[in-house]
């Protein structure tokens, strides 16, 4: 029962909890770079200046769907939290994906419709990965729920390594971080799918990102059962590992993502899950 | 709630270039190195207009550049502040009288803040947007106008219609 | 039963002979009450039905049977000399001596030739329902359609006629019948898409017609051999009950590769897409509730035979294979009805990959999606029909200010769409059911298991890529005008678009319902074994599946109340501007990204003939 009382606090804040990570993360992505950076509370600087701003929209239908691509993705990050089906979870976030793409589908907007194009591609590359990353769970706690996952007393990590330097390696791909940031792209397309939302409707889709982190870094929390000490330290991993990335590498092509995923990351994701059902 | 205050601490910046020689750009990706770090106070180069509180312009306005530049000040939300970068951007600088170039930017947009030099230094620039900052503050959510160049909004169906408030020359 | 079954069958026959006959103001008015009564009386036979009810036809049926099978050959012949077309020829001539050889050698004392269950039963709903609507539909279409008036009615007198032959094929239990009316469907196939009469028409149902003849031949294949080897009777019953033996295997391979045929797997895809030439509601028919669903339909009826067998793990490699090939070939379309074509394709593979399967919850699955997908289909095939002959649109880069300009269009056409693979529709349901599945499936048969779950997220992945790429061109529109009002498109098609919104309405609402009462009692049938559907606190439990209900139920609820308020929403307040172009102020037209497959297809046809020829090899062996 305190398990549930937690992923409930877990849920409503995880808006904090993101924005949060995204501060910090700007923070030692700045030092990374020898500057000093924004301050920690930055995000919600942006929050509150973005909801001050007089309202604009290009169409009422773009608006409304990126606003539910917030609620969306919330939804599919409470499911997690509770450790629903996760299979079902994975079609949710490509679900709350998908609204922001057709968001940006719906406008006649030259930059919206590249990055839109680029995010469906991205999303061709990362989301087989993470069912068969899901399978691969199937195969060892014998239920697809991701509460069997957390609970599990051995770790998964240690039984299905490969699924997660798999899953790190499609981690830049959903969080737009380079060297896969093509679908954002701010020097090429300025942004892409979130390009013609502005005011109080960017901040839904400016918070649905910081949703993104607590979604990816709960996903590392699988790997780790229960064993909280090591999901923390997978996390912090995780964390510097993206920000080292992301600081260090260009952008490669959409071509050059979608045949590193699909070669290298669905491989070992693969092999892991042939590894899986023969053992 | 006032949240006009959070205005300051996250100014987002969109820069444009409306015919500069260059110059004062590279003293403005200056700012975002290591050096001066502008994001320590919270700002983005965004290159978004939809998603910008201050406009940055550089270099004179020329001919093919004005409605360009008018467009994009319409597409930025209230409130906006405009800042003109260097010499050129406030005046003309020396493109002034040239056949092709038609002055300051505040010949087309209303100008907040005027920030001298060629090119203008970083450290001015910083200045320049601190100064624009606190008008910033000041400023109500109300629609405004560029200087030319300019049509009525349309008011329809509890929306305004801003899609062609930048007119085009004729 | 006998005389629902005899209704189904003579009714439409009887219509489809009147059509010809009356005069032509009389053709809507019968047309509509034949599909009326035609609906209904395929809901009252489903609910009648109770266990496997067999049928003995009169003796001289059978000489009727055989005089037909020979007036159809020689018809194909026929058509193979006056198209100079020696693939039909040599197959014809194959069959017509097969079938007088078996006439005279063949002792025709079986028990019964036809067989009604509750399969059977789910598919006349099926193929009655919708077809009808799809005759309605063809009531305005062909007005519109450049051709004399007789000819009109000769359409849609063989619509009616094809689904009489439809409604035989699921019945049939004597491979003899089935052969017959597997052919007749073949015929009608034929003469639909060769209606328009120029050369690509002939061309393409030609190589319909000679490929779904590799079919029948596969099937007399299949009754030759349990012939001469005295496996007894030639009915699917007797095939059933001989479950586990290693000699029917063969038989079950032939009847297998003529049900593939028909359900146009690759490398035989090639009619299905050239069928495109056709009038759309030709299309319709095909894609949703006739022809192509015989494929998923024999395998169901087999897959108790098939369940565990060498020749299952080929069907299913297959299909996996298909799933995955057909999803890539629709992403390189820019024709909306290619697009559909080739997702047809694609959604066949996942249905008869779940039915080769064979567990309780995979036939839930298929039956799940061969119904959402025959609605969803023959939905988007009546709207493409519309875009052709009200907005002269083919091509999807075409449609890109349809919400616009066909506000109602678009909007029915992106629920079509959400409805093939997207939850909340019940074709999501087959394949999160499929996936689940599949990973005990993996445990059990590990490679296969592990390629063939790899293969449905791969597929589902890009199929669902492609459905949000079109829906994403149906909602794109400028911001010059907040308002909507729906166009004027005409009354039938209006209405048929009503019947089918209500169908797709009351699926997704009685889903619980008809899991309970529809899905699971007809797998049951099928299966012999009990297909539990039941409710455990939270969860919903499909066989061996648990669903949770609550966030399903919400997910149900998201996608389409979102897309369906994002077209009539309106802010007050707030400003429109335009769209970022870097200031500039030019009119775009907007494409999409496409995989270019022209290198792979024909890697795809020959992995397909090698699926094909190694489920001959297994099954020898």
């Amino acid at each position: 029962m305190t398990n549930m009382y937690i992923s409930i606090i877990l849920i409503i804040a995880a808006p904090l909890i993101g924005g949060l990570l995204y501060g910090f993360e700007r923070i030692v992505k700045a030092r990374m770079q020898r500057r000093i950076g924004p301050p920690l509370l930055q995000p919600f600087y942006d929050f509150f200046k973005l909801a001050d701003k007089r309202k604009m929209v290009v169409h009422s239908a773009h608006a409304f769907l990126g606003i539910m691509h917030f609620i969306s993705l919330w939804f599919a990050l409470a499911v997690l939290l509770l450790g629903g089906d996760l299979i079902l979870v994975i079609f949710l976030h490509l679900l709350s994906s998908a609204l922001l793409i057709l968001s940006a589908y719906s406008t006649r907007s030259v930059f919206s419709h590249l990055g839109a194009n680029r995010s469906a591609i991205s999303i061709l590359a990362y989301e087989p990965v993470l069912i068969i990353i899901a399978v691969s769970i199937f195969m060892l706690t014998g239920s697809f729920e991701a509460g069997a996952a957390f609970s599990s007393n051995q770790p998964l990590l240690y039984k299905m390594p490969l699924a997660f330097v798999a899953l790190l390696l499609v981690l830049p791909i959903k969080l737009k971080k380079s060297p896969f940031d093509v679908a954002e792209a701010h020097q090429e397309v300025t942004g892409g799918v979130e390009l013609e939302f502005s005011g109080i409707f960017y901040e839904a889709v400016y918070t649905a990102k910081w949703l993104d982190y607590v979604f990816c870094y709960t996903l590392i929390f699988l790997f780790a059962g229960s064993n909280l000490l090591l999901g923390f330290a997978l996390s912090i991993f995780t964390f510097i590992y993206l920000n080292a990335l992301d600081n260090s590498t260009a952008r490669v092509n959409y071509k050059q993502m979608l045949r590193f995923s699909l070669g290298v990351s669905f491989s070992l994701a693969f092999i892991n899950l042939l590894i899986n059902s023969l053992s | 709630m006032n949240l006009s205050g959070y205005r300051k601490k996250s100014p987002w910046i969109l820069h444009y270039n409306a015919g500069s020689c260059n110059g004062c750009d590279i003293e403005i990706l200056a700012c975002l190195g290591p050096k001066y770090d502008i994001e320590r106070f919270g700002m983005i180069n965004t290159g978004n207009p939809k998603q910008s509180d201050i406009l940055l312009v550089t270099g004179p306005v020329t001919k093919r550049s004005r409605e360009r530049l008018v467009e994009i000040y319409a597409q930025m939300p209230e409130p906006k502040v405009v800042i003109a970068c260097g010499a050129c951007a406030s005046t003309g600088g020396v493109f002034r009288g040239m056949y092709n170039c038609e002055g300051g930017v505040d010949q087309y947009i209303p100008v907040d803040v005027y920030v001298c030099g060629c090119g203008t230094r970083p450290e001015q620039i910083i200045d320049g947007v601190v100064q624009g900052l606190a008008i910033l503050e000041q400023k109500t959510k109300e629609l405004e106008a560029s200087v030319k160049l300019n049509n009525e909004a349309i008011e329809e169906n509890h929306q305004v219609n801003r899609r062609h408030i930048a007119a085009s020359i004729k | 039963m006998e005389s629902y079954l005899s209704g189904l069958f003579f009714l439409p026959l009887l219509v489809s002979l009147l059509l010809l006959i009356l005069p032509k103001n009389l053709v809507k008015p019968l047309v509509i009450v034949a599909a009326v009564a035609l609906s209904a009386m395929s809901v009252i036979a489903f609910s009648n039905i109770s266990g496997a009810q067999y049928i003995t036809a009169p003796d001289y049926t059978n000489n009727i049977v055989f005089g037909l099978d020979v007036l159809l050959l020689c018809f194909f012949g026929w058509v193979a000399i006056q198209r100079k077309s020696l693939w039909v020829g040599i197959l014809s001539v194959v069959q017509l001596a097969g079938l007088i050889y078996l006439f005279f050698n063949l002792s025709h004392t079986q028990s019964a030739q036809l067989m009604v269950d509750e399969l059977s039963g789910f598919m006349f709903i099926l193929i009655n329902v919708i077809s009808s609507i799809i005759a309605i539909f063809s009531l305005k279409y062909i007005e519109q359609e450049d051709c004399s008036p007789f000819r009109r009615k000769y359409f849609l007198s063989i619509i009616f006629w094809f689904i009489a032959a439809m409604n035989l094929v699921v019945s049939a239990d004597n491979l003899e019948y089935f052969f017959l009316f597997f052919e007749l469907t073949t015929l009608a196939s034929y003469l639909l898409i060769s209606f328009r009469k120029d050369e690509v028409s002939e061309k393409n149902a030609v190589t319909a017609l000679w490929m779904n003849q590799i079919g029948g031949v596969a099937l007399l294949s299949a009754i030759f051999y349990i012939h001469l080897n005295q496996l007894g009777d030639i009915t699917f019953t007797n095939l059933l009950s001989n479950t586990g033996q290693q000699a029917i295997l063969l038989p079950l391979a032939f009847i297998s590769i003529a049900a593939l045929i028909k359900g146009a797997q690759m490398p035989f895809s090639k009619w299905l897409l050239g069928a495109m030439v056709a009038p759309t509601p030709v299309s319709a028919l095909l894609h949703s509730s006739t022809m192509v669903k015989i494929a998923p339909f024999v395998i169901l009826r087999l897959s108790p035979a098939l369940k565990d067998t060498s020749l299952s793990m080929v069907i299913i490699g297959l299909t996996a294979f298909v799933f995955v090939a057909a999803a890539l070939g629709a992403l390189a379309q820019d024709n909306f009805k290619r697009i559909l074509a080739h997702s047809t394709i694609a959604l066949l593979a996942l249905m008869i990959m779940m039915a080769a399967l064979g567990t309780p919850t995979t036939t839930i699955a298929a039956l799940v999606l061969i119904l959402f997908h025959g609605i969803s289909k023959s939905m988007l095939f009546l709207n493409a029909g519309i875009l052709e002959k009200v907005f002269h649109m083919k091509e999807t880069s075409d449609m890109d200010r349809l919400s616009e300009t066909g506000p109602f269009t678009a909007m029915v056409m992106i629920i079509g769409f959400m409805s093939l693979l997207l939850p909340p529709f019940g074709a999501f349901i087959g394949k999160w059911l499929s996936i689940e599945t599949l990973g005990s499936f993996a445990i059990e048969s590990k490679l296969l298991g592990a390629l063939t779950i790899v293969a449905v997220a791969f597929g589902g992945a890009i199929l669902t890529l492609l459905y949000f790429k079109v829906i994403g061109v149906l909602i794109n529109r400028s911001g010059e005008t907040d308002k909507i009002s729906f166009e004027k498109t005409g009354m039938i098609y209006r209405a048929t678009m009503y019947m089918l919104l209500g169908i797709i309405t009351f699926s997704i609402f009685g889903l619980p319902w008809l899991l309970t009462q529809y899905f699971s009692p007809v797998s049951e049938a099928t299966l012999q074994q009990a297909a539990t559907v039941t409710s455990e606190g939270w969860n919903m439990l499909i066989g061996s599946v648990s669903l949770p209900i609550v966030p399903l139920a919400i997910a149900f609820l998201m996608l389409p109340a979102t897309l369906l308020t994002a077209m009539f929403i309106r802010f007050k307040n707030v400003d429109r501007a335009k769209e970022y172009m870097c200031g500039e102020k030019v009119n775009y037209s907007f494409g999409s990204f496409y995989f270019s497959t022209e290198v792979a297809t024909p890697w795809f046809y020959s992995i397909g003939i090698a699926f094909f020829l190694a489920m001959l090899m297994v099954s020898l062996l």
